[in-house]
């Protein structure tokens, strides 16, 4: 047999690939960006309407931030009927897509229920905090940051930040996994919820710590910041523009841009060997690990990489709102996300994108707006309780309806994954009529076989070795 | 290759310790009070095809998934190609991971088709090849030119095992959607994709009428011709067993029988008991009557 190392293989491979090495890596690059039109072009013999429509979303999309503060917003209340989303609600719109985009690497590719993600979102704030704050005042250690030097505290540049919060998430991500990730199903989904409430209860004690541990003496130390969280945390800054809850639109391009980078590794992943070794353990891990895929191993990293995101999606929050508190981080988050990517469709990238966008927008936006006119259309009328009410404190009772009719009638989520779609509507007809076909194979070869034993017997009249004893194994062609 | 062309005659089971793919020794396995196998000495001579029979629950497919490293055993040792897969380490028995097992050259398939439905023909013989692609998630990330290259020459041997097993053409569909017969040729595809020494096949005519059956025969004794593969059988077809096997090894209440070629099985009083019965077995025991009932008791 041929091996991969065959060399009519690797001709054939580098037919596909041509270039090696970074600078190959580079020219690929610029491929898949000047291959950009013709991919268009192509998509549009295929479905007109359906690209036009979308690359005209597309791009509304990324000038939606202007567009809103320039032209927009002046006619809005005559022209929209819904409310505009402003810069912040924009920011925040977008980094829950990015944890919901990998809480889906966690969900829908590998199959793991995740209840505790919020985890690793704190886990993000803090890196940020920790290194980019006047926190540690006995400190004074700036990088690349436009702190002036000399002042107190860890000030390092967001840019850096942001990957380091990744991989702070992904390790921790990693050393939760490891003990837990041997469990199956409804125990792994228990396990991380305990530590979803644990990381942000940790990060609510640590302060007014004493311990001693040979030449490490705390007395009294204020590690975290406790319920008061730690502020201010610079925020992002590149050439003098800022990144922060002042920004403007500033801050809503740079999480656009994460989104962004976000999707392409989603994407990247999914079509990669881990995706396959993924979908392969989702479908059946047992036969996955007899097919050589070391379970463990890609569980725990769809599970580190997964962190990473929601680490990427802290560090953002933190460095933009230039402050962050542990009550911030509450297991309503998680289960926020997990309604957003069953919203979008379990499994699919984009999915993820829109129900986190989506339920964003009502959470934060559409529920206040209507709260707001039914305050007036109850002071108008002279009605309390009208006034009084509420609809944004209602949210989760809003949106566990929303779910609930989800369910009931599109189980697989607004933009659909193929093989969830296939999973939830045709499983249980095509498992039976799959078995059924089996079965009646089975009959039909145990017929071919009665026949055969009828053959020999019939030949064998004079041995008589019929046998009168009833054999042990009745269904002998059958599992 | 045939079996007349290997050093020694595989049929009479006198074997060197170079000439064993696989070698068992004293392998046991209890469930709690049950003893599903027990002591077990099991031998593949290299390029042969090795049938385990038995009836229903003698344990065959326990020793199965001791081989694959499934099951840790309670006793005993099983080495692959003097590799050792389970045995006596530090004090207690251990044994290789399954995909451990995969990776020093055991491929299966199963009893009840164990494909990945949801998805296509070709990745499910990628998924086979996993373990012997070595991209890295960043490279994934990343799409380096040593991802492309890699993925490229492994969609290119994936198909090539689907032209072997003749599903080229139904590269693209979902494995739940191919006909059965189909299902079970991709099963083989996916498991000679991880590149074995050698392939257990857990009944791989269950459910096939006469004509698939001699085709996935034929088909077999072709895997052997041309790639030089190593083939366990758990097979109920007699016709199957006897047909194909260099030697047959029977398997009853966990403990072996009855070994040797296949007219040397089919002749044994203690196999014709364990299938039809003790009654059966007396009257077979006149030795021009011995051979019909064995072949035809799985059909009973």
């Amino acid at each position: 047999m041929s091996g991969i190392d065959d060399p009519r293989i690797i001709e054939a491979a580098r037919r596909e690939a041509p270039r090696s090495g970074v600078l190959g890596w580079l020219a690929n690059i610029l491929d898949a960006i000047t291959g950009i039109p013709g991919k268009w072009r192509e998509s549009f013999r295929r479905g007109p309407v359906r690209t036009v429509a979308l690359t005209v979303l597309l791009g509304l999309g990324v000038a939606y931030p202007i567009l809103a503060l320039y032209v927009l917003a002046p006619f809005s209340r005559n022209v929209f009927p819904l409310p505009l989303a402003g810069d912040t609600d924009l920011v925040f719109m977008l980094i829950f897509a990015t944890m919901a985009i990998g809480l889906n690497v966690v969900i829908g590719f590998a199959g793991l229920l995740d209840l505790g993600y919020v985890a690793f979102y704190a886990l993000g704030a803090y890196t940020a905090a920790f290194l980019a704050s006047p926190h540690w005042s006995g400190l004074s250690f700036v990088l690349l940051s436009d702190v002036p030097p000399g002042f107190p505290g860890i000030h390092i540049a967001f840019w850096f930040i942001l990957p380091l919060a990744a991989i702070v998430a992904a390790f921790w991500g990693a050393l939760l996994g490891a003990p837990t990730l041997r469990l199956r199903g409804d125990y792994l989904a228990i396990v991380t919820l305990g530590f979803g409430e644990i990381v942000p209860v940790i990060f609510k004690n640590l302060v007014g710590v004493n311990f001693e541990l040979g030449p490490i003496k705390l007395v009294d130390a204020n590690l975290t910041g406790g319920p008061l969280g730690i502020n201010p945390i610079d925020p992002p800054n590149l050439f003098g523009i800022k990144f922060g809850a002042v920004g403007g639109v500033a801050p809503v391009y740079l999480a656009m841009v994460i989104v962004f980078v976000s999707l392409l590794i989603a994407r990247n992943l999914e079509h990669s060997r881990m995706g396959r070794a993924w979908a392969a353990i989702r479908e059946d891990e047992t036969a996955a690990e007899m097919m050589g895929v070391n379970t463990v191993r890609t569980k725990l990293l769809a599970f580190a990489l997964g962190a990473s995101f929601a680490g990427l999606a802290g560090s953002l929050q933190a460095s933009y709102q230039g402050a962050t508190t542990s009550d911030f981080f509450q297991f309503s988050t998680s289960i926020l996300v997990v309604i957003m990517i069953i919203l979008g469709g379990i499994g699919n990238i984009y999915g993820a994108l829109v129900g986190a966008l989506a339920l964003v927008y009502v959470d934060k936006v559409l529920l206040a707006w209507i709260g707001q006119r039914m305050q007036g259309f109850g002071r108008s009328i002279d009605n309390d309780a009208i006034a009084h009410l509420n609809p944004a404190s209602f949210n989760f009772l809003i949106f566990g309806i929303v779910l609930v009719a989800m369910m009931r009638f599109r189980p697989e989520g607004l933009i659909p994954n193929r093989q969830r779609t296939a999973e939830l509507h045709e499983a249980p007809p095509d498992q039976a009529i799959g078995s059924a076909a089996v079965l009646g194979e089975a009959a039909i070869a145990s017929e071919a076989q009665a026949e055969a034993i009828a053959e020999e017997v019939a030949s064998e009249q004079g041995s008589a070795s019929q046998p009168d004893a009833p054999p042990r194994d009745p269904d002998g062609a059958g599992p | 290759m045939t079996a007349e062309k290997l050093p020694t005659d595989i049929r009479t089971g006198v074997l060197r310790d170079e000439e064993l793919l696989v070698k068992a020794r004293g392998v046991t396995k209890r469930f709690g009070g049950l003893v599903a196998v027990n002591n077990v000495d099991f031998d593949i001579p290299r390029g042969s095809i090795v049938s385990l029979i038995g009836p229903n629950g003698a344990g065959k497919t326990t020793f199965f998934n001791m081989i694959t490293g499934y099951y840790t055993p309670t006793a005993g040792e099983i080495s692959l190609d003097r590799k050792t897969i389970a045995g006596m380490r530090r004090g207690r028995i251990r044994s290789l991971k399954p995909h451990e097992v995969t990776a020093l050259g055991i491929g299966r398939t199963f009893q009840n088709i164990r494909l990945f439905g949801t998805m296509s023909s070709l990745d499910n013989v990628l998924v086979g090849l996993h373990v012997h692609l070595r991209s890295h998630f960043w490279d994934a990330i990343l799409r380096t030119p040593s991802v492309y290259r890699e993925e490229a020459a492994a969609r290119e041997q994936a198909r090539q095992l689907l032209d072997l097993v003749g599903l080229l053409d139904r590269q693209e569909t979902w494995a739940r959607n191919l006909p059965y017969g189909d299902q079970r040729r991709l099963e083989i595809a996916r498991a000679l994709a991880t590149r074995p020494k050698l392939l257990l096949l857990d009944e791989p005519t269950a459910g096939m009428n006469a004509g698939e059956t001699r085709d996935m025969t034929d088909f077999i004794r072709r895997l052997r011709a041309e790639l030089g593969l190593t083939v366990l059988l758990i097979e109920h077809d007699m016709r199957v067993v006897m047909g194909i096997s260099d030697r047959v090894t029977v398997l009853d209440y966990g403990e072996v029988i009855a070994e040797g070629s296949p007219a040397e099985v089919r002749a044994n009083p203690k196999v014709i008991e364990a299938y039809l019965g003790r009654g059966a077995a007396d009257q077979a025991a006149p030795p021009a009557a011995g051979a019909s009932p064995a072949q035809s008791s799985s059909e009973a």
